[in-house]
């Protein structure tokens, strides 16, 4: 019999469903479909704002959680977020990460803002901003998701808390691709795998930079090979080179995400994509099964322990209907934190939005509570964007939340099924 | 201090202004039309979309059903451009009584609408999604009009005959010696100029706002009642032609196609501020059940966005006081403040409808040169507008085709509108304006299912390139979209229009962190402070 079952295949299902196979569990990793990592920049954000800018997020974590009893990082720990970071950077290698939970770097964003980060690909690092610099933006002409000259500018004004000086500039370049003049993030990284193509953009780009400027591109270094492009590129140029990160969908969250699945699958686990967990039989406070529906059937998956790692509202996972009550799809589990009519948004879209903290509430050990903080299921587990109590795009949480419960999550299911 | 002179200025930018405008200068007239904010931003630009062909009114106002028919048939000659020739139905629901049908048959006869009663299966085959349970159906000449173009079309056509639009300009008081209104003081909302316009004759079409401007010109009680309504546009086009309720005017009873989505409306609550239509969950509530008993499912369906508009109602002050402000007549009213209140060189054109516009405006400069006794003949009856010299009819694959044309040449900026970057950078251009909402109103970017999820970053920097603008104002303008565009979604967000606002936040938030992009306004950064 599979011992555990985790549906949705985000960054929080993934690291669960890895860390759990690796520890010789059997695994099945169950998908309606690909998750928010082909739409995110691939940075792990710890905590970025509370709201001021956080510099140092293992010295603000606890103060944070203190602060705010409700928010994930309060079950998850501090400590945990720390060794959970470690160990993801110890899944990566060629394509690395770097960073560490005691500093938060400051990336540039696609408009010019500057974000904090806390472990980062490699190939975005150069970028870094704390001790200011001299930066080259570089746009690329037939991609419509970069606008170098605006991003220059907002980065030479940016304030970082250091006051370095910042000095930026943009330059277009038109890589050699013949008759169309609309090609996507995706189709544009795959070129780059073509060493003929990087040499020719790498001559472009030398003829302009100036200086010790670093060179900053889109985040479409390569799909399938890209430390080689971004060495062969800094090479090439002969400077650091950094990747920007920019709108859907997202190179560097698509390296994230077939990197942690090969690696998934070499353990041994088991990945059933276009599957969609419908319902599930409970008995008392165990869970038996999960109702799956794929290929327009609907089948039990059986299993000692369950993950949910659906993704919430912004998977559809946890839906609002017109008649403004929520659900969520697999469990039915009470969703918290959802204000009363009249109060779920603010109507300044910079305020915050009370809505954005609604979600499941969980233990210290991630099982599922309902209003009265009974623990509804012993051996489920809810973890990433599902859990209630924060506003992670305003925080910059997002990831660093997916992957600590994910982690967080197989030490609980690791305990319990040893 | 600089000073401008005219023959004639139009206050209000909204359908009647810029009609007004296009009649008098196609008349050969000088002419200056001065708006506080863009072409179309009042009520015109919150309307709900429909180029009535009378039927709604048939019934119970033949005067404005007359006048509405008659301008359905002049505007698809005209204004082709700016019209889907969509067609409408009036349908008997089981909410509805059976025998009313038989009144609006008569009622649309007397009043000259074609009008048709075809057996219920026959709509049901061409509007498969419209409730089973419909036991009458008529078809009338109801079709989609574009109410921005069409503002736009009667600025160009305004210009191309050496008249000036000035949008962002308000008027802060009129110019008055004696009994003689000489024009008005006007302030340039972006840069803060103030200086005089001074006309001959200025004529007030500002709407709901007409009461106000009137009480600058010393004209008072000029009553006009602010009545709200609001609309809901779906995702899909879950009908193809406009469906009506067939029964008395009320709430919720008509559903437009236009373009891409479906629109559903109405209410009429009187409220006293024109300047602030809030929309509540009541209404909402309201609009989607409304929705449901015309098309099963409705609520179902993804709603992408909510606004209001408040209808200019003029009310005579010698009427009884009423509360409902759908028994004042839809009719307009031309006020001769001459007659009125002794005081010359000043008109006030307000009330009416979208689809009469023109004909207000006919109207209002008749009278005027009626006054300056001289008589020039109406051209707007006859020449078409700029876009529509072609004659043919908006249809909804013309984008499509376009893109289709140019695929491989340009880039799609909007995916949702079908935008090119080329066609995108002309308007900019063209307009020359800062303002990203403007942008969206021009060429509807935005719009669709993902409400500028996308190509309002494409659009910022395409902004800064194309208008040379700095930075600043780059950010200040994305901000302030993504503000405007809350406030319609805000209160239709549930369903698959939450998750796509919960992707939205993740783009601005995470991806692009708007929020603390460099700022030079105050405000910005009191915003960042809250906890
Ligand atoms: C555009 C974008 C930008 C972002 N930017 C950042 C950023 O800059 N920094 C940051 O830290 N975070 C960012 N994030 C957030 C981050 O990606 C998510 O918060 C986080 O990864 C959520 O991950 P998750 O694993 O909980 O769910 P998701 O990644 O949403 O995955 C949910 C998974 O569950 C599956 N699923 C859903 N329902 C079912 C079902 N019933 N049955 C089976 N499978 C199901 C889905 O198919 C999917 O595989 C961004 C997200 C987006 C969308
Ligand atoms: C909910 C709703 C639905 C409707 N649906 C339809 C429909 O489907 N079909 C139809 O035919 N009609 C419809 N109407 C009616 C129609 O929209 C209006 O009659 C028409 O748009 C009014 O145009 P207007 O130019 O008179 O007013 P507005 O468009 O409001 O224009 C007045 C302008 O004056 C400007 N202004 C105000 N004060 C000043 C100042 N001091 N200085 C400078 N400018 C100033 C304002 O900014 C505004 O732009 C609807 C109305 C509402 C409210």
């Amino acid at each position: 019999m599979r011992d555990v079952l985790v549906m949705g295949m985000g960054t929080s299902g993934l690291v669960a469903a890895l860390r759990c196979q690796e520890a010789g569990l059997k695994v099945t990793l169950l998908a309606k479909g690909v998750g928010s990592t082909h739409l995110a920049p691939g940075t792990i954000d710890v905590l970025g704002y509370d709201p001021e800018l956080v510099e140092n997020p293992s010295e603000a974590l606890p103060r944070f959680a203190d602060r705010n009893p409700e928010h994930p990082y309060a079950r998850i720990g501090a400590d945990v977020v720390a060794r959970s970071l470690e160990w993801f950077s110890e899944r990566f290698d060629g394509y690395r990460y770097t960073g560490s939970v005691d500093e938060n770097f400051l990336l540039p964003t696609a408009i010019g803002s500057i974000k904090p980060s806390t472990l980062v690909p490699e190939t975005l690092a150069a970028g870094d901003l704390r001790k200011g610099g001299r930066l080259l933006f570089v746009g690329l002409r037939q991609l419509k998701d970069f606008y170098p000259a605006l991003t220059a500018q907002n980065v030479a004004n940016a304030k970082t808390p250091s006051g370095a000086d910042i000095s930026a500039r943009a330059v277009q370049i038109e890589p050699p691709i013949s008759g169309e003049a609309d090609v996507t993030g995706l189709a544009l990284a795959r070129k780059f795998d073509d060493p003929g193509f990087l040499d020719a953009v790498a001559t472009q780009i030398s003829a302009l930079v100036d200086g010790d400027e670093a060179v900053g591109l889109p985040a479409v270094l390569g799909l399938r090979r890209p430390r080689e492009v971004w060495e062969g590129l800094q090479e090439a140029l002969g400077r650091p080179v950094f990747e920007i990160p920019g709108l859907p969908p997202s190179v560097p969250g698509v390296r994230l995400h077939e990197i942690l699945v090969a690696q998934f699958e070499s353990a041994g686990g088991r990945v059933v994509v276009g599957a969609e967990a419908v319902g599930a039989d409970t008995e008392g406070d165990r869970v038996t099964a999960v109702r799956v529906a794929a290929a327009a059937r609907i089948k039990p998956f059986v299993a000692r322990h369950f993950v949910l790692a659906t993704g919430g509202f912004g998977s559809g996972a946890i839906e609002m209907t017109s008649s403004w009550k929520v659900r969520e799809n697999v469990f039915d589990l009470p969703v918290m934190g959802v204000p009363a009519d009249g109060q779920r948004f603010s109507p300044r879209y910079f305020d915050r939005q009370p809505m954005g903290r609604a979600g499941i509430r969980i233990d210290d050990s991630l099982h599922p509570l309902d209003g009265s903080g009974r623990r509804l299921y012993a051996n489920l587990t809810v973890v990433g964007a599902c859990i209630a109590g924060s506003e992670a795009w305003r925080e910059k949480s997002g990831e660093g939340i997916s992957l600590s419960s994910g982690y967080k999550a197989a030490t609980t299911v690791i305990e319990e099924a040893m | 201090m600089k000073s401008v002179q005219t023959e004639v200025l139009v206050i209000g930018g909204g359908a009647t202004g810029a009609g007004v405008a296009w009649d008098v200068a196609t008349r050969g007239f000088d002419t200056v039309l001065v708006e506080r904010k863009d072409l179309g931003e009042g009520t015109t630009g919150r309307f709900h979309g429909l180029l009535h062909s009378g039927g709604r009114y048939a019934v119970k106002d033949k005067l404005a059903a007359e006048e509405c028919i008659h301008e359905n048939l002049v505007l698809r000659r005209v204004a082709a451009n700016t019209i889907e020739n969509t067609g409408g139905y009036f349908v008997t629901t089981p909410w509805d009584d059976p025998a009313f049908g038989d009144r609006f048959m008569e009622g649309c006869r007397d009043c000259g609408i074609p009008v048709e009663e075809i057996a219920p299966p026959d709509a049901f085959r061409a509007e498969p999604r419209i409730n089973r349970d419909i036991s009458r159906v008529f078809t009338v000449p109801d079709a989609a009009i574009d109410a921005w173009k069409l503002v736009w079309d009667c600025a160009k056509s305004t210009k191309e005959h050496n008249g000036k639009i000035l949008t962002y300009h308000r008027v802060l008081d009129i110019l008055r010696t004696g009994d003689v209104v000489r024009g008005a003081s006007v302030r340039n909302e972006l840069s803060g100029e103030e200086f005089d316009v001074h006309a001959d004759v200025t004529i007030n079409a500002t709407g709901a706002w007409a009461g106000k401007v009137a009480d600058m010109a010393g004209c008072p009680g000029v009553q006009v009642l602010a009545g709200k309504g609001i609309m809901i546009a779906m995702n899909h086009r879950l009908v193809n032609v406009v469906v009506n309720r067939c029964t008395m005017p009320a709430d919720g009873d008509i559903l437009v196609p236009i373009r891409t989505v479906s629109v559903i409306g109405t209410t009429d609550i009187r409220i006293k501020d024109p300047d602030e239509p809030d929309v509540t969950q009541a209404e909402v509530e309201q609009m989607l059940d409304d929705g449901e008993k015309l098309v099963p499912g409705f609520r179902r369906a993804r709603a992408l966005r909510v606004w209001a508009g408040v209808r200019p109602l003029f009310k005579d002050v010698r009427a009884p006081e009423t509360s409902d402000t759908r028994d004042v007549s839809r009719s307009h009213a031309l006020l001769d403040h001459e007659a009125r209140d002794g005081v010359t060189g000043f008109l006030t054109i307000t009330g009416g409808k979208l689809t009469t516009f023109r004909m207000m405006a006919e109207e209002t400069v008749d009278k005027m040169c009626e006054q300056l006794g001289t008589r020039r003949e109406c051209r707007t009856s006859i020449d078409p507008l700029p876009a529509s010299r072609t004659g043919k009819f908006y249809w909804l694959g013309e984008r499509l085709s376009k893109r289709e044309a140019t695929m491989h040449e340009d880039q799609l900026i909007c995916e949702c509108e079908l935008i090119q970057r080329r066609n995108l950078e002309r308007v900019m251009k063209q307009r020359s304006s800062t303002i990203l909402d403007d942008i969206r109103r021009a060429v509807r970017l935005g719009m669709g299912p993902c409400q500028g999820g996308f190509c309002m970053y494409r659009a910022t920097g395409i902004l800064h390139d194309v208008e040379r603008i700095d930075s600043w104002t780059a950010n200040r303008s994305l901000r302030d979209f993504l503000q405007e565009r809350w406030k319609g979604v805000q209160p239709i967000l549930y369903g698959d229009q939450l998750r796509q606002a919960r992707l939205d936040d993740w783009i601005f938030h995470g991806v692009l962190d708007v929020e603390h992009l460099p700022t030079d306004r105050l405000e910005d950064r009191a915003e960042r402070e809250h906890p």
